[in-house]
């Protein structure tokens, strides 16, 4: 336990936590139509935070505050994820919010939940885990519900906070339960405990605070059961907002399993494996299914996310590197594809006032028709990313999965097992599956006549479609040195 | 420093790229022609400075792409993939010629004919199993977009059924394709989709997908036979050619008939033949193949001579002629084999004609039922003359090109496949039969005035299609600048035959 003073690997967070306040301050001084420029202050400092994580520290492994924060290679890249969504987020929201007066507590917002999330990847103590759940999660229970005067967004909000309240008491429960047990909240000090008396581990209170933090984990990363929130969530939300949720915080659930779940827990407990491999079965064959029938965008698009989560999961099934680092890499490319494909819905909404102010069911598949024509960066940017999403080469998508599936393979005929084979097989065939409904959406875009006149696509969202187009295929194309960085993080989470 | 081949790849996906960018018509298509001429030149330069007399991979390349799992760009050219490099260059400026005048979003037509380009010369060129199966996907996309856009009343109907149909196809092949990934990351210990190592630890494949019914080798085997006979087509698997082709684009169906068909018959010689000697039981699977291809023959035949649409007939006549590329191939013998990678070749030019002509009846005629048109000769001579020539070479005219496969592959497989030949043989009464019937009710005879006045063919299409005529004579006179590569390789493959004792 030493008290490490040389904060600077922490120059990110502690970047945007000033800048929050400077962003609020300024907010009172400026005036109204002056806060546009709030917004490229806030992408500043987001970029400028990117930069310096890749610059400084991909690889470093230090920690702080005797022991309850860590940075190393796994809270890297996943800060890497929180990051870029958030960027693409504000960027996009600097057009979609140009007229709102609160933008300054808007970008205050969002830059506070996305510290939040930092400290979630770096959280090496369960008090610090939870305190940066519940920084990302109040300031996303405000953004849901930013547009106020929209009963949709209120009720999105509604939902996610009595959810997402419910879920904090879940894993608070959980986590207090570990600590009554292990009498310590340092993680390592609990994996530690578990090694020397694996007994705790398999006793029904060891096995009750699993199950609860399972469930509140489960309820962030949107496993079914624990999905119900989601959909209307992300539908009810600014699409931004949508945005930031689906692609970023979401990933929260994910690098908090990996840190707590993967070794305190599985590690002594190998049935857990059983489990968690039914929970990404059922979520992905869940969400795939109910996707088809959407005709609200979002909403697929929500199921989807749903799908994409019960793919990542396979990572827990069988923990080796590789299928943790192919998780990884399919929740960045996740990131980057469905943060895009929120924000091309933003654009549709923009598209669909601009013809009509008073239109409802703004993101209806039928508002797609001609999309290519009318919106052309913006049905490029859905084309990539649906079929990115579908897991179509050459494509983050596409890298992702192939890790995936392969470990998995490799470990079912190292283990000559045959369930684990069946898993394989049943991910593929919901990739296949998945590939109807966004052909669909890509058929009303290219195929079908469009409905209105060609519009002007507002510079902000094409930047960050393009941030996002960029990414997709760049992974796909190149994907060796995010394999090389999943795979330092995937050493992490199995302590090798 | 990039390779001629990567070269000629980049180049088209750069020129399909730019071709999508493009404001006007007349850019889109200036480009389109610009850039698949440059492959055009480039293809032709490495034709000319290829070594016919070796049996071994040429100007081969090699980047490496994903370590991790052992992914490589590799690319290189022998016997059996140069002539089909050569064929997708020479069709794809000819159809871009052909199809000059498309007005209707121009800059995203001509950009998915060079995207189809790039798609089948990849195909054609990688040496390993994941970049082949990514451009054998890459290859889908665009045409489900020629169909689905450019094409006729049913053309949702058939784009869909065409991308499913073959989609479903690939992935059983990619199954295949991941079980001989596996099974020589076992054996070597190194992880490598290589096509040639792939293939050379299929021979020490053991274990069975499912005890006592199927063992591996087979299920590998069938699996990568199914992805490539749905693509040729085959029948059983044929039924999604028809509608793609009674729906597509003239360029579309030009490109789908050509081109993407000639990938199924590559996958035969490039991965099938290799490992048919090592399956389980090779004489089962050669019966198979044979049986495949005889049907294919005749069950093409009479389909093509009971159709009312002449783009239809055209299309079952595909399917009849790629049965003569099973048939040669099931007979393992170096001149039916070359003959069957020839028929290929020469299917290819053939084809590009008749559907050619069936888009220009279309386009002048207005319909393309064989009974509502006759005696269109009277104003169209100069499609006439083409159209004729056309027909005779497809239905095996001495002299032109398909008459040589043909000959090549009915006169050698009789060594191993009497009775299948003989089977074939009544094939090629029909074949002449539904031509010249064709022939004579829709363009000879009296002319129906119904048709009003009618025009001959643009004088683009007319180019177009005499291009493609003079090179039928062409290789029909002169065959062995492309037939030497393909009997060296062809001798080369079936060394394993006979070594395993499979053909005596």
């Amino acid at each position: 336990m030493n008290l490490n003073i040389n904060f600077t690997l922490l120059a990110p967070e502690i970047l945007l936590t000033v800048l929050a306040f400077v962003v609020i301050i300024m907010g009172l001084l400026i005036s109204n139509k002056s806060k546009n420029m709030l917004g490229y202050i806030s992408a500043a400092g987001i970029l400028a935070s990117i930069v310096y994580i890749v610059g400084n520290g991909m690889i470093a492994n230090v920690s702080y505050f005797y022991d309850s924060i860590v940075v190393d290679p796994l809270s890297q890249i996943f800060k890497l994820i929180f990051l870029i969504v958030s960027l693409m987020a504000v960027i996009a929201s600097i057009e979609y919010f140009k007229d709102n007066h609160n933008q300054d507590e808007y970008y205050a917002l969002i830059l506070m939940s996305t510290v939040g999330m930092m400290v979630v990847a770096s959280a090496n103590d369960l008090i610090a885990l939870f305190v940066g759940f519940e920084l990302a999660s109040m300031s996303t229970y405000v953004l849901a519900g930013f547009e106020k005067k929209n009963p949709a967004s209120l009720e999105a909000a509604l939902k996610y906070f009595i959810i997402g309240s419910l879920s904090s008491a879940l894993m608070l429960f959980g986590m207090s339960l570990i600590y009554g047990i292990t009498s310590t909240t340092n993680i390592p000090g609990i994996i530690e405990f578990f090694k020397t008396a694996p007994l705790m581990a398999e006793s029904s209170l060891g096995l009750l605070a699993m199950v609860f933090l399972v469930a509140g984990f489960g309820f962030k990363m949107a496993l079914v059961p624990f999905h119900m929130w989601a959909p209307d969530t992300y539908e009810g939300s600014p699409s931004v907002i949508s945005s930031l949720l689906a692609a970023g915080s979401k990933k929260m659930g994910f690098v908090a399993a990996f840190r707590v779940l993967v070794l305190a827990l599985f590690a002594i407990r190998a049935d857990v494996q059983f489990v968690f491999a039914i929970l990404a079965i059922i979520t992905m064959t869940y969400g795939n299914i109910v996707a088809l029938s959407q005709r609200s965008i979002k909403r697929m698009l929500a199921y989807s996310s749903i799908a994409q989560a019960g793919y990542i999961a396979l990572a827990f099934v069988v923990m080796t590197p590789m299928s943790i680092a192919g998780g990884i890499v399919l929740a960045l490319g996740h990131a980057l594809m469905k943060g895009g494909a929120f924000i091309a819905v933003a654009v549709v909404g923009y598209m669909v006032l601009s013809d009509n102010k008073n239109a409802k069911n703004i993101d209806d598949l039928d508002n797609f028709a001609g999309l290519g024509k009318r919106a052309p960066i913006t049905a490029l940017g859905f084309f990539v990313f649906f079929l990115a999403l579908a897991g179509i080469p050459p494509s983050a998508g596409f890298i992702g999965k192939l890790l995936l599936f392969y470990s998995i393979t490799v470990e079912a005929i190292s283990l000559s097992s045959s369930w684990l084979l069946l898993i394989v097989v049943i991910a593929i065939l919901n990739s296949a599956l998945s590939i109807y409904y966004y052909a669909r959406v890509i058929k009303y875009m290219y195929v079908l006549p469009p409905k209105g006149e060609k519009i002007k696509e507002p510079a902000a969202y094409v930047v960050a479609i393009l941030i996002a187009i960029v990414g997709t295929i760049g992974i796909g194309l190149y994907p060796e040195p995010f394999i090389n960085m999943a795979t330092n993080a995937a050493q992490v989470v199995l302590g090798v | 420093m990039v390779g001629l081949i990567s070269l000629m790849i980049l180049i088209s996906l750069a020129g399909a790229l730019i071709t999508f960018l493009a404001k006007t018509r007349e850019q889109a298509r200036t480009i389109a022609i610009i850039t698949s001429g440059i492959s055009l030149a480039i293809s032709l330069v490495i034709f000319s400075n290829f070594n016919s007399s070796i049996s071994t991979i040429q100007f081969l390349e090699s980047y490496s792409w994903i370590p991790s799992i052992g992914v490589t760009l590799k690319f290189g050219l022998d016997g059996i993939g140069m002539p089909l490099v050569l064929l997708a260059n020479i069709i794809i400026p000819l159809t871009v010629i052909f199809a000059w005048g498309e007005t209707k979003q121009a800059n995203r037509f001509y950009g998915l004919i060079l995207l189809e380009l790039t798609g089948v010369m990849g195909v054609f060129t990688s040496l390993d199993f994941f970049v082949f199966y990514i451009f054998w996907e890459i290859v889908l996309i665009p045409m489900y977009f020629l169909i689905s856009i450019w094409g006729g009343p049913k053309k949702e109907y058939a784009a869909i059924k065409f991308f499913i149909y073959t989609h479903v196809a690939s992935l059983v092949m990619l199954l295949a394709i991941f079980a001989m990934y596996f099974n020589s990351l076992d054996i070597t210990g190194k992880a490598s989709f290589d096509m040639f190592q792939l293939l050379k630890s299929y021979q020490v494949m053991d274990g069975d997908l499912i005890k006592g019914v199927i063992s591996l080798k087979d299920a590998v085997f069938i699996g990568l036979l199914f992805g490539f006979i749905v693509k040729m087509p085959a029948v059983p698997f044929h039924t999604w050619l028809p509608d793609a082709h009674v729906e597509a684009p003239t360029a579309g169906s030009v490109i789908l008939a050509a081109l993407l068909l000639k990938m199924g018959g590559y996958g035969l010689f490039r991965v099938i033949l290799p490992i048919l000697p090592y399956s389980e039981s090779p004489s089962i699977m050669i019966t198979l193949m044979a049986i495949i291809g005889v049907v294919s023959i005749l069950y093409g035949t009479f389909l093509a001579l009971a159709q009312r649409d002449l783009k239809k007939m055209v299309a079952y006549s595909s399917i009849s002629h790629m049965g003569y590329v099973t048939l040669g191939a099931a007979a393992l013998v170096p001149l039916s084999v070359s003959g069957a990678m020839y028929q290929q070749f020469s299917h290819g030019l053939i084809t590009g004609i008749l559907f050619m002509s069936c888009g220009v009846i279309q386009h002048s005629a207005g319909t393309r039922i064989i009974h509502d048109l006759g005696g269109i000769a009277k104003y169209m001579p100069k499609l006439t003359f083409i159209m004729l020539l056309g027909f005779l070479a497809s239905l095996g005219l001495p002299g032109m090109s398909g008459f040589i496969a043909e000959f090549l592959v009915l006169v050698n497989s009789y060594f191993t496949l009497p009775t299948f030949v003989i089977l074939a043989l009544f094939g090629i009464v029909f074949t002449a039969g539904y031509h010249l019937w064709a022939m004579q009710r829709a363009v000879f005879g009296t002319y129906n005035e119904k048709l009003g006045h009618i025009h001959d063919g643009a004088n683009y299409e007319i180019a177009s299609m005499a291009i493609l005529v003079l090179l039928v004579i062409y290789f029909g006179l002169n065959p062995n600048p492309v037939l030497n590569m393909m009997t060296v390789n062809a001798e080369q493959l079936l060394k394993y035959v006979v070594l395993r004792g499979v053909i005596t």
